[in-house]
């Protein structure tokens, strides 16, 4: 995982819990916590910081990734106005994840292992985006929307009938647009 | 200073400090972005490089190989031409012998036994009577093999061809489609042929031979295409700025890569022995060459080949 995922579930704690909370949950796991954004950081060091974070403020963990995915589409977004800039609605927006915004992170990151995204847009009020990651991190990518939908003014309904956490080998995430 | 005072110092430090670090990390992704687009740049480059060297290579081999096939042409053409002009004489010369032998033998009769005799034993122990009977053969045989000479000493000329004779203002659009008409029988309900013949200016050239190189590379597509289940040759032509550009594809066997730095090398073929001569595409090679155009393969093995030829109006 790259480091400036790190680095804004840091700007999340800080914000929500103090710079104290950080530092203990960093004491805690006995991680230094000093993370660059274009450095690759072990998945489970994330997968620890988020548990503990659960532990420290009783949320529990999916709820605490889905909140944690729409804090990192603004974390990213400021270190990536362009991207943004680039697209005028939400659902332009959202189809241009995986044509164009993973293309240009691939010319920054070398193997930033991203998700695959795949879609189905009937030009309605609805778009299925079919996520494919060996790190299932759907509810990441469900708050990731939502983080969009925020940033856009736009308001969506996710529905998530197909789970790579129920067997499938993919998520549909259908998002309907209110 | 109170502690809190103190505190409050070090948060806004920490934040300067973060702020430097974000802008610190934004200054690398771009100049990261930069690298990155960079090194698409070069590696486009060397690629283009790289296949420019290898086209340069091959043509220098050609252009040395025609000037070796011009000078073995010009040295063998001599002694092909007394050689041939021999032959004829010998041809009449024959005639003579014959009617010399049919002299001999009406008038041996009339000598003596023992002359006779010995005449006998001469035409016995000499064979004249088989050498008689073969020499139409051998003078023919020999002339048919001085003419199969001549024509390679032709081809090897065609090649290495530097003269730019019989030049006139022609449509190619036009040798096509004669070309065409004059494979008919040959490509008629054997190939689907799929023609996009777009209006092109005249230029000055040797029509003649441009419709050679067409049937060339006409007759290949169609024998690269003949084990397919829908043969196909599909033509094209158009005009890109200056060139005229026209492209001659099958849905054929295709060719390796080894093939196709071959091809254009005078008596390369991959056709069985005594059913090609190897030249045809070495004096297509020539013929586009003399008019200051290029002839480009592109070819993948099981789907198909494409030659580009590309002619420059004047």
């Amino acid at each position: 995982m790259k480091g400036v995922i790190f680095n804004v579930l840091e700007e999340m704690v800080v914000e929500q819990s103090g710079m104290l909370a950080w530092n203990q949950i960093l004491d805690t796991l006995a991680i230094e916590g000093v993370y660059t954004a274009g450095e690759s950081y072990p998945d489970e060091e994330l997968f620890s910081l988020v548990g503990s974070i659960s532990e420290k403020t009783d949320i529990p963990v999916e709820i605490l990734v889905g909140a944690f995915g729409e804090r990192l589409f603004k974390g990213l977004a400021e270190r990536n106005p362009s991207f943004i800039e680039a697209e005028s609605t939400l659902k332009g927006f959202l189809k241009s994840v995986h044509d164009v915004i993973h293309i240009e992170v691939r010319k920054l990151y070398e193997n930033p292992n991203l998700p695959d995204f795949e879609y189905e847009d009937n030009d309605g009020d609805t778009l299925l985006m079919r996520y494919r990651s060996p790190r299932k991190l759907c509810i990441l990518a469900e708050g990731l929307i939502r983080g969009a939908a925020s940033h856009y003014g736009t308001s969506i309904k996710i529905d998530h009938p197909v789970c790579m956490h129920k067997g499938s080998n993919h998520c549909d995430l259908i998002i309907r647009f209110i | 200073m109170s502690e809190s005072d103190q505190e409050g110092a070090y948060k806004t430090a920490y934040e300067r400090e973060k702020r430097a670090r974000l802008k610190a990390e934004e200054v690398l992704e771009n100049k990261s972005r930069e690298l990155f687009l960079k090194n698409e740049r070069l590696k486009e480059s060397y690629d283009l490089l790289q296949k420019q060297q290898t086209a340069m290579l091959q043509n220098e081999k050609l252009a040395t190989l025609g000037t070796l096939a011009a000078g073995m042409a010009h040295e063998i053409n001599n002694p092909l031409a007394f050689v041939k002009s021999n032959i004829e004489s010998l041809t009449q010369y024959h005639t003579s012998y014959s009617r010399l032998i049919s002299f001999i033998q009406e008038v041996a009769d009339e000598l003596s036994e023992e002359t006779k005799t010995r005449l006998t034993i001469l035409f016995e122990e000499e064979d004249l009577e088989f050498i008689r009977a073969d020499l139409p053969e051998l003078m023919s045989d020999t002339a048919e093999g001085l003419t199969r000479v001549r024509d390679i000493v032709m081809n090897l000329r065609s090649f290495s061809r530097t003269q730019s004779a019989d030049r006139g203002f022609a449509n190619l659009v036009d040798g096509i489609q004669s070309t065409l008409k004059l494979l008919h029988s040959e490509l008629n309900n054997s190939v689907d042929l799929k023609l996009n013949l777009q209006p092109v200016a005249e230029i000055s050239c040797n029509a003649n031979e441009l419709n050679q190189v067409f049937l060339n590379l006409i007759i290949n597509a169609k024998h690269a295409a003949e084990n397919q289940k829908r043969p196909t040759i599909a033509i094209t032509t158009h005009a890109v700025e200056s060139d005229i550009i026209i492209e001659i594809s099958d849905n054929g066997c295709g060719m390796s890569d080894e093939v196709q730095q071959q091809i254009f090398v005078p008596f390369f073929t991959t056709k069985a022995v005594g059913e090609g001569t190897g030249m045809g595409l070495a004096i297509a090679y020539g013929i586009i060459k003399d008019h200051g155009g290029e002839i480009n393969v592109n070819s993948i093995e099981g789907k198909g080949t494409t030659f580009t030829l590309k002619l420059p109006i004047n």
